[in-house]
């Protein structure tokens, strides 16, 4: 018997055949991937998990594959990192760092790119395709490369440098279309329809979007096999939040863990801010907006998931939050210069929203805290060149030296 | 025909409007209402619209027009 049972309509729960189709045909309801629980549970223990690889793939039982081989470039199982001096300054006593931007491209994106492409090649696609703002562009054009099937990209031609650079680098084929971010959508949905390729955001996204649950399995495993107490996640499209609260679910439902009470609170930059203002709002419908904020990797003005996210929070007892640009630099200072960790923008939504949270007593000091940092700095340089140290410039000579730092004692 | 599946977000100000049924009326679209919700303050729909290409834009631009918010069910694909 196969570990995957079928697709799911999340709205109105028709089911339907575990193929390349994301929209349920009656309710127009997201699919999402179903599994034969009994047939995992038998088979499934905490030994077998730490025998496994050091990737998300020690995991393989709870993901939406049938095939042993999988196409991985080691993504996953990144450190959870006790984050002393930060709980310290934010008088957080168990404050723990997921750093999710150690992946293979500098990504938390890696864990469901490498499940999407498992998945299309299983399904028979030669071609991969994502419509990206950076971070995904990056990891799909990299898997594409490795399992050696072709792949398009497409961006917003006005994408900064670095990111055009660092998913070129891959040789995919690289769109830049000429428009905004509603006409990027609408061409990618159109090519979706037209072309039979694995498009990872739009037909393959019952199966890509499973590779988050991992974050929420490791967290818990990395923890002694528990679930956390407090958790702060980014808020893009919401299926972050909801695949982690998964995870979590998936883990206790076969006994690997004892009951979740984790609360899940959300951090949204003030700038592309749906699913905060519908949390603080007390309405579950997420109203589209336009972006327009410095943390690009969350600027999904119209979240696919966000009433999921909306219903997470409310669900568990979270907190929503804002931080505006200024505290997104302040933030991806704060977590450098305690915990030694360079996150992109995103990371320093979270951590301005962690600081919120801490400040104001809504997570509370014993609280076992995780934040989840899923980029990495050096994708978004340009957001910090002002604000980080500059070298003191000095003559080649001790009294140079010396001179420039009289307080030191020899 | 083409058809496009829409969310429709409605402001609190027309959600008692029959705004649907004064599209169908304007333009030669046929409409098939899938899912609803209303809260206190918003409504959404969601709902298939069949027509020619051409009339199905001009419905879209004068759902605009009265301030709903339309977007294809897909959502947002950029990630």
């Amino acid at each position: 018997m196969k570990k995957i049972s079928g697709l799911k309509c999340r709205e109105c729960g028709r089911k339907y055949q575990a193929k390349a189709i994301y929209v349920c045909e009656f309710c127009f309801g997201p699919l999402e991937v179903d599994y034969n629980y009994e047939q995992i549970k038998a088979h499934i223990s905490q030994e077998k998990i730490k025998t496994g690889p050091n990737s998300e793939w020690r995991y393989w039982d709870l993901l939406p594959v049938e095939t042993k081989s999988v196409i991985s470039l080691g993504e996953g199982f990144t450190p959870l990192l006790p984050a002393r001096n930060l709980g310290k300054l934010l008088g957080l006593e168990k404050l723990y760092i997921k750093n999710d931007a150690v992946n293979p491209t500098y990504s938390f994106k890696d864990r469901v790119v490498s499940v999407a492409i498992t998945r299309a090649v299983e399904l028979g696609f030669d071609t991969i395709a994502c419509a990206s703002t950076g971070n995904l562009a990056c990891s799909v054009a990299a898997y594409g490369a490795y399992a050696g099937i072709k792949a398009f990209v497409f961006i917003p031609i006005d994408l900064e440098k670095g990111k055009i650079i660092g998913t070129g680098i891959y040789q995919p084929n690289l769109i830049g279309v000429e428009g905004n971010y509603d006409q990027v959508n609408r061409l990618c949905s159109e090519i979706a329809d037209s072309f039979p390729w694995a498009f990872v955001n739009i037909n393959i996204r019952p199966y890509y979007a499973e590779g988050s649950k991992t974050l929420g399995f490791e967290v818990a495993e990395q923890l002694g096999w528990k679930a956390p107490d407090h958790v702060v996640i980014p808020l893009a499209s919401g299926c972050l939040m909801t695949k982690i609260y998964k995870g979590l679910k998936e883990f206790n439902m076969l006994g690997l863990i004892g009951k979740v009470r984790t609360k899940f609170s959300g951090a949204q930059p003030e700038g592309c801010s749906p699913i905060v203002t519908a949390y603080k709002e007390n309405s579950e419908i997420v109203k589209p907006i336009k972006p327009n904020t410095i943390a690009k990797s969350l600027a999904i003005g119209n979240p696919a998931d966000g009433y999921y996210a909306w219903k997470t929070m409310k669900e568990t007892g979270g907190f929503a939050e804002t931080v505006n640009d200024e505290e997104i630099i302040e933030g991806i200072k704060l977590l450098a210069e305690t915990e030694g960790i360079f996150t992109e923008t995103a990371g320093g939504v979270t951590v301005g929203v962690l600081k919120k949270l801490a400040q104001t007593g809504r997570i509370k000091k014993d609280e076992l805290t995780v934040a989840f940092i899923t980029g990495n700095g050096l994708k978004t340089q340009e957001a910090v060149s002002e604000a980080v140290s500059r070298p003191k410039k000095i003559a080649p000579t001790l009294k140079a030296f010396t001179e420039e730092f009289p307080w030191i004692k020899r | 025909m083409p058809k496009r599946q829409l969310d429709l977000i409605f402001p609190e100000e027309m959600i008692k409007e029959p705004v649907i049924w004064e599209m169908s009326k304007k333009f030669d679209v046929i409409f098939n209402i899938r899912r609803a919700r209303v809260t206190e303050t918003t409504g959404e729909l969601v709902i298939e619209l069949d027509g020619e290409d051409g009339t199905l834009d001009k419905a879209v631009e004068w759902l605009r027009k009265k301030g709903i918010k339309v977007k294809p069910v897909t959502h947002d694909v950029l990630e």
